[in-house]
């Protein structure tokens, strides 16, 4: 008989700093929370912005990183919303320590509704990626986060950061590429509230790196051929037209 | 039939002792800051733990004066609260079927002493038990089975049917004064074994369970709780057949071993799991558990020790919800 008791990885931690770590788990009040949350968050996505989802059946089993171009704070709600519930209810979105982190409240809101995990930008040690790296192989979550490390001001794709490859190269871990079309035009940074517009996300297939070394060149390797992956999935340019 | 109603002197007597003592305290604390005869790190630790009772007893205390609603809504809160804390260290919170489980089952054994319905308070425990056993069959995963049934079904019998039994004394009409002298027994419990470990020393009680007990502590709070909750009992009681001094002096030493019981129990949890505290919400004290881990055996080992002899709420009317 093999009992496995382990303690949530957040376990000691005060209230307010359970929500600026990335071992938090999300328990039964969390769930919730976050259920209440994607159902509202599926709607106003389906009546507002007639999001579109293709590529759906691209998705493997947890755990897997999603990775996507990032025009707009609907992005990391989009990809949440649109994975069907098993894995909605594993997945986190890497958010932005500084913006999202910093004030209480909000950090509260980023936590407990978009099961937002934090990445100080610029200061990330090898501890915290080591912490990540362990929320997938051990806990088979699902991470979502947009490898340009912040949103396009004008929605043309920038270079991907070679943030990705630290989490996944030489682990079985797949990258799935998405492509979201339409976000910028409905919430431009800068912007206070989103407009209504069409939303289009695009999944790709998996990228498989369990074969990729994680030196230098391993690493920009890998979000190389993602960024590469994301591009090919923009459905203007499928279409021979920039979107 | 217990004492006299609200306004007993018992009830009276604590409430001013435990303001008292929290006033003592603060000019103890005040008194030795000022001196500075205790180094900034334990200042500060002192009057942290002093803060965080000064929250804490409004907290308890607030409740048993309101009236019989506020207890079995406290004890309702207390036992999702110590769940979560629970869930969260054992990882009973990975399997969220399991724990919505007990929190129903929590929720519905506090509802049932609401509404004062003692057949259904009762037949709860295993009537829950039993859901709780098959409730993840059709998850058709049989890997953990055992783990998360165990681990649902003890936290079901801590935080629901053990815990809901002080709520449940509340549909006494003269449940007060035996409610704050429960609360204040198992806090006072802690003193005396602390004082009389500190003052005899001796040998270990369970060194691999809680390393700093001794034996000599155990029995100085067995025998101090046991004189104290037979002397403040006896005014509680009198008249009752309970009053009876070897009777009363029974009452004690089961406040006192089933709230020693609690806390060893509590150790062995977090020994098991290799941790310090159930949680950090309580500044200088850890989690809900670390403090309330005590009151988790007394709560139905004293209901079932009184009800024998006296009864709770015979003359109310009983299922006053579900009529």
């Amino acid at each position: 008989m093999k009992w496995e008791l382990r303690p949530a990885r957040d376990h000691g931690l005060t209230p307010a700093a359970r929500l600026r770590s990335s071992g938090r788990e999300p328990g039964l009040g969390s769930l919730a929370i976050a259920t209440t949350w994607r159902g509202a968050v599926r709607t106003y996505l389906r009546l507002a912005h007639s999001l579109r989802v293709d590529g759906l059946e691209h998705l493997p089993p947890a755990p897997f990183v999603m990775v996507a171009n990032h025009a707009s704070h609907l992005d990391a709600l989009t990809l949440a919303a649109a994975l069907p519930r098993p894995l909605a209810h594993k997945a986190f979105a890497l958010a932005a320590g500084d913006t999202f982190f910093t004030n209480t409240p909000v950090a509260a809101f980023a936590a407990y509704a978009i099961n937002a995990l934090p990445v100080w930008r610029r200061h990330t040690t090898t501890g915290d990626l080591d912490a990540l790296r362990a929320r997938l192989t051990v806990d088979g979550a699902v991470l979502i986060l947009f490898p340009e490390g912040t949103r396009s001001r004008t929605g043309a794709m920038a270079r991907f950061r070679a943030g990705v490859g630290a989490l996944v190269a030489g682990t079985r871990v797949p990258v799935v590429p998405c492509y979201l079309a339409g976000a910028h035009a409905a919430w431009p940074a800068g912007q206070y509230l989103p407009r209504p517009g069409p939303l289009h996300l695009v999944i790709g297939p998996p990228l498989d790196f369990s074969g990729t070394d994680r030196s230098r060149a391993g690493l920009i390797a890998v979000s190389d051929a993602c960024e590469q992956a994301v591009r090919a999935l923009n459905p203007a340019q499928r279409e021979g037209s920039p979107e | 039939m217990m004492g006299e109603a609200y306004g007993h002197a018992v009830t009276n007597g604590i409430v001013l002792a435990a303001g008292g003592v929290l006033l003592l305290a603060a000019a103890v604390i005040g008194l030795l800051s000022a001196t500075g005869r205790v180094n900034p790190a334990l200042r500060r630790e002192l009057w942290l733990r002093l803060a965080s009772w000064a929250v804490l007893l409004p907290l308890m205390l607030g409740p048993v004066l309101l009236g019989r609603v506020w207890v079995i809504g406290a004890v309702t809160l207390l036992g999702l609260l110590c769940l979560r804390e629970y869930d969260r260290a054992t990882g009973l919170f990975r399997e969220p079927l399991m724990a919505a489980g007990v929190a129903l089952g929590i929720v519905m054994v506090n509802f049932a002493a609401l509404d004062h319905w003692y057949n259904f308070f009762m037949a709860l425990f295993p009537l829950t038990v039993a859901v709780l056993a098959v409730l993840s069959i059709p998850l058709d995963r049989p890997s953990g089975y055992i783990q998360r049934t165990g681990l649902a079904v003890f936290a079901f019998f801590l935080f629901g049917a053990g815990l809901a039994h002080l709520g449940f004394m509340a549909n006494d009409r003269f449940y007060r004064p035996l409610l704050l002298l429960l609360l204040t027994a198992v806090a006072i419990n802690d003193v005396f074994a602390f004082t009389a470990g500190k003052l005899m020393g001796g040998p270990k009680l369970l060194p691999a369970t809680s390393p700093n007990k001794t034996v000599s502590g155990a029995l100085g709070a067995l025998c101090g709780t046991t004189v104290l909750v037979a002397c403040i009992a006896w005014p509680i009681f009198r008249g009752t057949p309970l009053d009876h001094w070897y009777l009363l002096v029974g009452l004690g030493i089961i406040v006192s071993f089933a709230g020693q019981a609690g806390d060893l129990m509590l150790s062995s949890i977090k020994r098991d799991l290799g941790i310090k505290d159930m949680g950090a919400v309580i500044p200088g004290h850890g989690g809900l558990l670390d403090r309330f881990n005590s009151l988790l055996l007394v709560s139905p080992a004293v209901f079932h020790y009184v009800g024998y002899y006296v009864g709770f709420g015979l003359d109310q009317p009983t299922r006053v919800i579900t009529g």
